[in-house]
């Protein structure tokens, strides 16, 4: 019994070193791969039913294909392939005597680094998003990250002359991030780095501020551009703030620019997706919604940034340059020296 | 201007289409070198029309798929010329012609509007990563029009046909490098811009899928059990994945490239 326990080890361990089997999972992965970006990934459940038919919707969530390359099987699909790739380094690393083979060894090698990379991302990445209104603060213990806190100092965007967004930019100060200040300006594709937090620009809004002046006393409030604050549960009664920011009376509700030049709000009592009331206030004037009264005190913009920390990506980065180390040694040969294959 | 060079360039090509159709009837040295002289008028050509375009956006025309695509069609007439140069094969060259002449059609069917580059784009990795992918691109698609002549070749010429599989194999490499590149450099910019080094869209998926083909072809070509013929056909479906990344994705598949 045990020798045919040895045996079967013995039978995997070779299967797994074999660069054939490698293979085979790498292309499997690809059609899998392939699979996935035809089939829209992360949506409700009633989407699929509803796109696909019931049998073929079921069948969809059964085999997590809403969710495939986060799926079980799709990641011990990879582990294995990472396995096998592991042994067949393994198994080569006593043959890897010339620099055409140590550059494949170190090839793939690199695909595992990688991998091993990814799958530590996975576990231990941490990442959230919030929106920070020009002079708040958080502090990021509150989100899972080491205590300290984050303030948006100003929030602005740069405009091409016809108006399209060139850049957004976000002043932030991080104070105390494990005994380090910062301030940096942060804009897409430049994100602000502390150690291996990093915090990048991610969105935009405006927030709206309002007096509710319906009652003897005067509430303030804050409102998102476009949300909806529930008035009266019993009712099922919404205010609704739609934030216009360059108005003209003979564009409607729609913004001449997305400069602030003539700011106006509208504000509308919404009931079971139906509007009741509506009002268009300039800053400072009020808005007298059936038993509702609403002052509109001032907006100011709002950054949405993404809080991430995630340590599997240096040994990402670590395994790319083995993989062009390796890739450019195994085969700078070809085009620098004749004759060789 | 800019138009009016596309035209002069896709009439360039359909005469060189049909000189090369008439080479593969009558292959003779003046219809060979003429052949030489319109590829060169069509790469003169081509360095006007996007010198144009450069001076036009005030940038590299690197920005969207219209500009990909026209740098994408330049650098295979690029190495379509290198290889002409020691090639003397009427077959590669309709192959070629006939490939930008398609090329050349689809681009004309994308906006050529000169948009401002986008907050995303404003990036130095865009410049590394569609510089490499062009190479990339332009590599896999001469290695396909040599796949054809190979494919079209009798069996019996032995030794042409290992000449052009030589070749075939360089150019795979050197492509299947820089797309090692252009995942590469596309994931240390996804991380710089939107904190993923890897979303799972669909362009970067196919990139993957291009990668694992052509990873397939060198594996199957180095332990020898799959030579000639097989290992072409690989060269062949590695290039229709990559034009199904570069257009089929782009058209039915949107995500974060929606821009290219």
């Amino acid at each position: 019994m045990k020798k045919l326990d040895r045996q079967r080890r013995v039978d995997l361990v070779s299967l797994l070193s074999n660069m054939k089997t490698a293979i085979d999972l790498l292309i499997i992965v690809g059609v899998i791969s392939a699979l996935g970006t035809f089939i829209p990934q992360g949506q409700t459940p009633d989407f699929y039913l509803s796109q696909y038919g019931t049998w073929i919707g079921k069948g969809i969530l059964l085999g997590s294909l809403n969710s495939l390359y986060q799926s079980w099987w799709y990641q011990i699909l990879i582990g294995l392939l990472c396995l096998s790739l592991s042994v067949c380094c393994y198994r080569r690393l006593r043959h890897a005597r010339s620099i055409k083979k140590a550059a494949s060894l170190s090839f793939h090698l690199a695909i595992v680094i990688i991998l091993a990379g990814a799958a530590w991302s996975l576990g231990y990445a941490r990442s959230v998003a919030v929106e920070i209104n020009a002079g708040d603060k958080i502090n990021l213990a509150n989100y899972g990250f080491s205590p300290s806190e984050l303030g948006l100092k100003q929030f602005t965007i740069d405009y091409y002359p016809d108006y399209q967004p060139r850049q957004y930019r976000s002043q932030l100060q991080l104070q105390g991030y494990q005994g380090h200040d910062y301030t940096r300006e942060i804009s897409v594709n430049h994100p602000l780095q502390a150690g291996i937090l990093k915090i990048y620009q991610r969105s935009w809004g405006w927030t709206l501020k309002l007096s509710d002046q319906s009652g003897e006393k005067v509430t303030p409030l804050r409102i998102k551009d476009h949300d909806a604050i529930l008035l009266d549960k019993a009712q099922g009664l919404y205010l609704q703030a739609i934030f216009i920011p360059d108005y003209d009376p003979l564009a409607g509700i729609e913004s001449k620019t997305p400069l602030p030049n003539n700011p106006r709000l509208i504000l509308a009592l919404v009931k079971d997706d139906q509007v009741q009331n509506m009002a268009i206030v300039p800053v400072g004037n009020k808005a007298q919604l059936a038993r509702y009264c609403f002052r509109f005190d001032g907006y100011s913009y709002y950054s949405g940034l993404e809080i991430k920390s995630d340590p599997g990506v240096y040994l990402v980065y670590t395994g790319f340059v083995f993989l062009l180390i390796g890739l450019i040694a195994r085969y700078w040969q070809l085009f620098f020296i004749r004759k060789v294959d | 201007m800019e138009k009016h060079l596309l035209t002069l360039i896709f009439l360039l090509l359909l005469v060189d289409v049909i000189n090369n159709l008439v080479r593969l009837w009558k292959n003779t040295k003046l219809l060979r070198n003429f052949g030489s002289l319109l590829g060169w008028l069509t790469f003169i050509s081509f360095l006007g029309l996007m010198s144009f375009r450069i001076i036009a956006a005030h940038r590299a025309p690197f920005a969207n798929m219209y500009e990909f695509t026209l740098l994408f069609t330049g650098f295979i007439l690029i190495i379509s010329i290198i290889l002409r140069r020691t090639l003397l094969s009427p077959l590669f060259d309709l192959a070629v012609t006939l490939l930008l002449l398609v090329l050349l059609a689809v681009t004309s069917t994308i906006s050529a509007d000169l948009q401002p580059l986008m907050p995303a784009l404003q990036s130095n990795w865009l410049h590394i990563h569609v510089a490499t992918a062009i190479i990339a691109y332009g590599a896999f698609a001469a290695a396909f029009c040599l796949g054809i002549v190979y494919l079209a070749k009798s069996p019996d010429s032995t030794h042409e046909l290992q000449q052009i599989d030589q070749r075939i194999y360089r150019l795979v490499v050197l492509g299947f490098t820089f797309l090692t590149f252009v995942i590469i450099t596309g994931a240390i910019w996804a991380e710089q811009a939107w904190g993923n080094w890897w979303s799972w869209d669909p362009k970067e998926t196919w990139s993957l899928i291009t990668w694992i083909v052509y990873a397939v072809y060198l594996h199957a070509r180095s332990s020898r059990q799959w030579k000639g013929r097989k290992t072409i056909w690989i060269v062949v479906i590695g290039f229709l994945v990559v034009l199904f990344t570069l257009f089929g994705v782009s058209i039915l598949l949107p995500g974060l490239h929606s821009y290219a």
